[in-house]
């Protein structure tokens, strides 16, 4: 891989980043009102001395090419405003909140991509099998269901009929002064919910897109080759056939990681999560919208850096991509 | 005893026109260090032969309905999937008509060598892939040692087949089935493939089954033919007789579309009329509606492959001496 | 040399297509009709939304009551008055007033929002992938950004910052979701524009415009029309997540609104929430049946796998 690559896709998702903090500016500015008012946010019940302090702080006197460079500036500097209502700079409010949701969205991923990717490829292994059946219902359900619904049932039945799984927060409060194991095991238990619950819907879209993407890659000549090798059927499916059947999956969970954060925001309102989701949510119940763009703006970042990352990964799996 | 004895060989197929005949009573014989030729057009069933032979099959929809193909007697088509997998690469190894597609895109070809060499002998990684470079070097390819190291898109057709080739004869196999292995090659490059399997062969001693539609290459390379027509062999002799005094009239349309080097003759002849569909094949002979000595008995009965004088060769016009 | 015979590319396995049932095709859009007809999930799926839009639509002539209307004491369970058949919410709302009421704003709002998608999409799709060049560089780099952006988390920015209604969340579901659609169309264009006979319509001097609507984009439909029937389905999820999180109109009863109201409650009363998920679910999964029959009726080779 060439450093200039590297160099030509950060560059491209730095100005990806600032087209976003455009969009910000222009989104206060085109919502109804004054926009010292917005950041300051309706609930506020703002003052003449406080509203004054916003237009000084974002030059909203000023022309508006200079207002936007303010406000590019200070985003740059990694203010991201003040939240009136938390009464917190926004940068640090998410950057207590990032943790938690780079968490559940991180294993709700690999939970996701590792058992879909099984089913899948169990299913590819007779086309027209129980297995196969099963995995194109279990897809079409998983797509159909709510992701906020999913997590609601699965509190039900967690917290009355089968109590093992905590059904709210990240922490117990009778932990706060455990060690660092048993306060891992602690959010590892935490997480079993809403991991699944973000989990099931992309499972299924993965376990039916590697099933697709198997039974493509198994009729293809150097499966031929490899079974007539004499490569036992575990290694012409795990070795040959999905590495290469890998490569499609691979650019779905690039695109997914958007759905992944909305549907986190989701199901973090639902298990009381404390992440991004949560903060967007109380957020913008307040109309704070410093904060609601300042989460707007790292989300994407985030999706920024996962499509960097998929397309990275995607050149190292395949040979063909490396060194163009 | 022949090393490899194919006989009585029938292959079914499901389809959507219901159960098909892809090879019906198929007997065909190779023995060690000999090369015989199977031709015929695309769908007359070499390939399923062939497949048969490897155990390849896709079944379902595939299904072999009786013979036997024994290997040193062992009959291949009752072994079990563990036996098979064994003899795969080992005993019987092909190599494949698409040198572009067969290899896996995402392994070096070194690596892709050295599998099927670990697949089948108890050597280290580290020695295979020396083995791998050797047998790279072995079968014309320069640098092996950094070509090893290549992935396949990085190699051209022709060295992808060389690829394909070290590949197969890597653990010395008895019987060496090569399906079209120049077809989707240029012609300088043909050469230079039916040279090295013919080394090949002189060095290990291997039978090989070469199934080509093309009867250059079996005048290149076969010391004996079988013709095979609709899933049918319709005529089996030595190689020259086949080219020289063809009896079935489809072998002699094959033989008289070759090109004559240094004869005016420019035009390309062919055979007028198109293999029937196999599930629409009758009682009689399949060659029967484009064949210019067609009577009422070739529509009703199908001919055996019998010799009728010259060798072998399933056709009641040459029973009858018509032709 | 090549092979010396005029015999069709095909291998044993395969025999070669009969001719008699290929002549025997129609036309593409009856064909289709043909196979989507006998899958038996798409019908029911198609049963399934008939029924549902006729409940949304007529059900209040047949039952009537207000979804908002204190009726009875909070939290009755299903079955346990005749009255009431589904049982009440926490503050006593009839739930199964609510269910046939909140239904309309949902479907509208899918149908309305999943429209907008498809005009977005395929327009910018249609431009990008008939004109390539600039225009297309363009128009895709506009498209990666929107695709940058967490969708939900951008239709919430929207629907807040522009006050709900059930215009504003349609427009914002369209706005977050077009990229996919534009992406699909300009595939679909790419291909479809290398052809003969959008060659031959050029070669009669037919204008790009007429070319684009006339001569492509007809013929890009069936997958379009696919990815428009799972469009519908997505959208009606993300109303309701919408409406579920308190960013629905909040004078018009939803499905998903019954369920944010009645979270809090969840462990004292399963049904409140069970009832309008159960309603969304098969709205959607209704939507994807008929989604998943039409790309079999349209790709018959799919189906074969």
């Amino acid at each position: 891989m060439n450093s200039s690559y590297l160099l030509r896709r950060i560059g491209y998702g730095l100005v990806l980043m600032l087209c976003v903090v455009i969009l910000n500016f222009l989104l206060i500015r085109l919502a109804p009102g004054d926009p010292a008012m917005v950041i300051a946010g309706e609930m506020g019940g703002a003052t003449e001395e406080m509203l004054e302090s916003i237009r000084e702080e974002y030059g909203l006197n000023k022309p508006v090419l200079t207002q936007l460079a303010i406000y590019v500036g200070n985003v740059a500097r990694g203010d991201l405003g003040q939240s009136f209502f938390f009464d917190q700079p926004v940068a640090s409010l998410i950057a207590q909140r990032v943790g938690p949701t780079i968490l559940l969205v991180i294993v709700a991923q690999v939970l996701s991509i590792v058992i879909g990717v099984v089913l899948g490829v169990l299913a590819a292994r007779k086309p027209n099998g129980l297995m196969s059946g099963f995995v194109s219902v279990f897809a079409t359900i998983g797509y159909a269901v709510p992701v906020f619904w999913t997590g609601i049932m699965l509190i039900i039945l967690f917290a009355s009929i089968l109590p093992i799984f905590p059904v709210e927060g990240m922490q117990s409060v009778r932990l706060r002064d455990a060690g660092p194991l048993a306060k891992a095991l602690d959010i590892a238990h935490h997480l079993v919910l809403p991991a699944f619950t973000l989990a099931i819907i992309y499972l299924a879209q993965y376990a039916r897109l590697s099933r697709a993407s198997m039974l493509e890659v198994l009729g293809s000549d150097y499966i031929r080759t490899a079974r007539a090798k004499g490569a036992s059927q575990r290694s012409v499916l795990f070795k040959h056939a999905l590495r290469n059947a890998a490569l499609p999956i691979l650019t779905v969970a690039g695109l997914q990681f958007g759905n992944l954060i909305s549907g986190a925001l989701l199901v973090e309102t639902v298990f009381n999560w404390p992440g991004m989701g949560r903060l967007a949510f109380d957020s913008i119940l307040r109309r704070d919208y410093p904060t609601i763009m300042g989460v707007l703006f790292f989300a994407s970042a985030m999706v920024v850096v996962a499509n960097l990352l998929t397309d990275l990964s995607y050149r190292l799996a395949d040979p063909r991509l490396r060194g163009k | 005893m022949a090393l490899l004895e194919i006989e009585n060989l029938n292959v079914t197929f499901n389809t959507r026109h219901g159960k098909v005949t892809a090879l019906d009573s198929v007997s065909m014989h190779v023995n060690a260090g000999e090369t015989l030729g199977v031709v015929g057009e695309s769908g007359c069933g070499k390939s399923i032969t062939a497949l048969s032979v490897m155990g390849l099959i896709p079944m379902p929809p595939g299904r072999i309905a009786g013979g036997e193909i024994r290997l040193n007697g062992e009959n291949l088509v009752t072994a079990s999937d563990a036996r098979m997998r064994q003899l795969r690469g080992a005993e019987v190894a092909m190599i494949f008509q698409e040198p572009m597609t067969s290899l896996n895109p995402v392994f070096t070809v070194g690596d892709q060598i050295a599998e099927a060499i670990m697949l089948h002998q108890n050597v280290s990684a580290d020695r295979a892939f020396k083995d791998a470079v050797a047998l790279l070097d072995r079968v014309g390819i320069p640098s092996p040692d950094s070509r090893a190291r290549n992935y396949p898109h990085q190699l051209s057709g022709g060295m992808r087949q060389r690829v394909m080739i070290a590949m197969a004869v890597s653990c010395r196999p008895k019987v060496l089935i090569a399906d079209e292995p120049t077809t989707a090659l240029d012609v300088t490059v043909q050469a230079q493939i039916f040279d090295l399997l013919n080394e090949i062969q002189r060095d290990f001693g291997a039978a090989i089954i070469m199934i080509t539609h093309d009867m250059g290459a079996i005048s290149e390379m076969a010391d004996r033919v079988a013709v095979m027509y609709a899933g049918r062999v319709i005529e089996e002799a030595r190689a020259d007789d086949v080219l020289d005094t063809p009896q079935h009239p489809y072998a002699r349309g094959l033989i008289s579309c070759i090109p004559a080097l240094g004869k005016d003759d420019t035009e390309l002849r062919e055979i007028p009329g198109v293999v029937p569909p196999l599930h629409m094949l009758g009682a009689g002979c399949a060659f029967a509606d484009r064949c210019d000595y067609a009577q009422e008995r070739c529509r009703r009965e199908k001919p055996a492959l019998v010799n009728h004088g010259h060798h072998p060769a399933a056709c009641h016009a040459v029973e009858e001496g018509r032709i | 040399m090549k092979d010396p015979t005029t015999v069709p590319a095909s291998e044993g396995a395969e025999p070669q297509d009969d001719l008699i049932t290929r002549y025997k095709a129609q036309s593409p859009a009856s064909e289709a009709w043909r196979m989507f007809r006998r899958n038996i999930p798409a019908l029911a799926g198609t049963v399934m939304l008939a029924i549902i839009v006729l409940a949304t639509l007529y059900g209040t002539f047949l039952y009537n009551g207000d979804p908002f209307d204190i009726v009875w004491a909070p939290h009755e369970p299903p079955g346990a008055t005749a009255d009431f058949p589904l049982g009440t919410d926490y503050l006593g709302r009839d739930l199964l007033a609510g269910i046939l009421t909140g239904g309309g704003p949902t479907l509208a709002v899918g149908a309305a929002a999943a429209a907008i998608t498809m005009l977005i999409g395929i327009t910018l799709g249609a431009l990008s992938g008939f004109y390539g060049g600039w225009v297309d560089n363009l128009l895709m780099r506009f498209t990666e950004f929107f695709q940058v952006l967490p969708a939900l988390l951008f239709a919430m920015v929207l629907v807040t910052l522009f006050s709900p209604s059930l215009w504003t969340i349609a427009i914002a579901i369209g706005v977050v979701s077009w990229p996919q659609t534009a992406r699909l169309t300009r595939a679909e264009f790419l291909k479809i524009k290398e052809l003969e006979y959008v060659t031959a319509a050029r070669a009669i001097g037919a204008r790009n415009k007429r070319i684009i609507w006339t001569v492509i984009l007809p013929n890009a439909m069936p997958p379009l029309i696919v990815s428009a029937t799972l469009t519908i389905g997505v959208a009606i999820l993300f109303e309701a997540g919408l409406s579920f999180l308190g960013l629905g109109d909040p004078n018009v009863m939803s499905w998903g609104l019954m369920i944010g109201a009645n979270r809090d409650y969840i462990l004292d009363a399963w049904w409140p929430v069970t009832f309008p998920g159960l309603a969304i679910f098969f709205t959607v999964f209704s939507v994807s049946l008929i989604g998943d029959g039409l790309n079999d009726a349209f790709n018959p080779k799919l189906r074969e796998r």
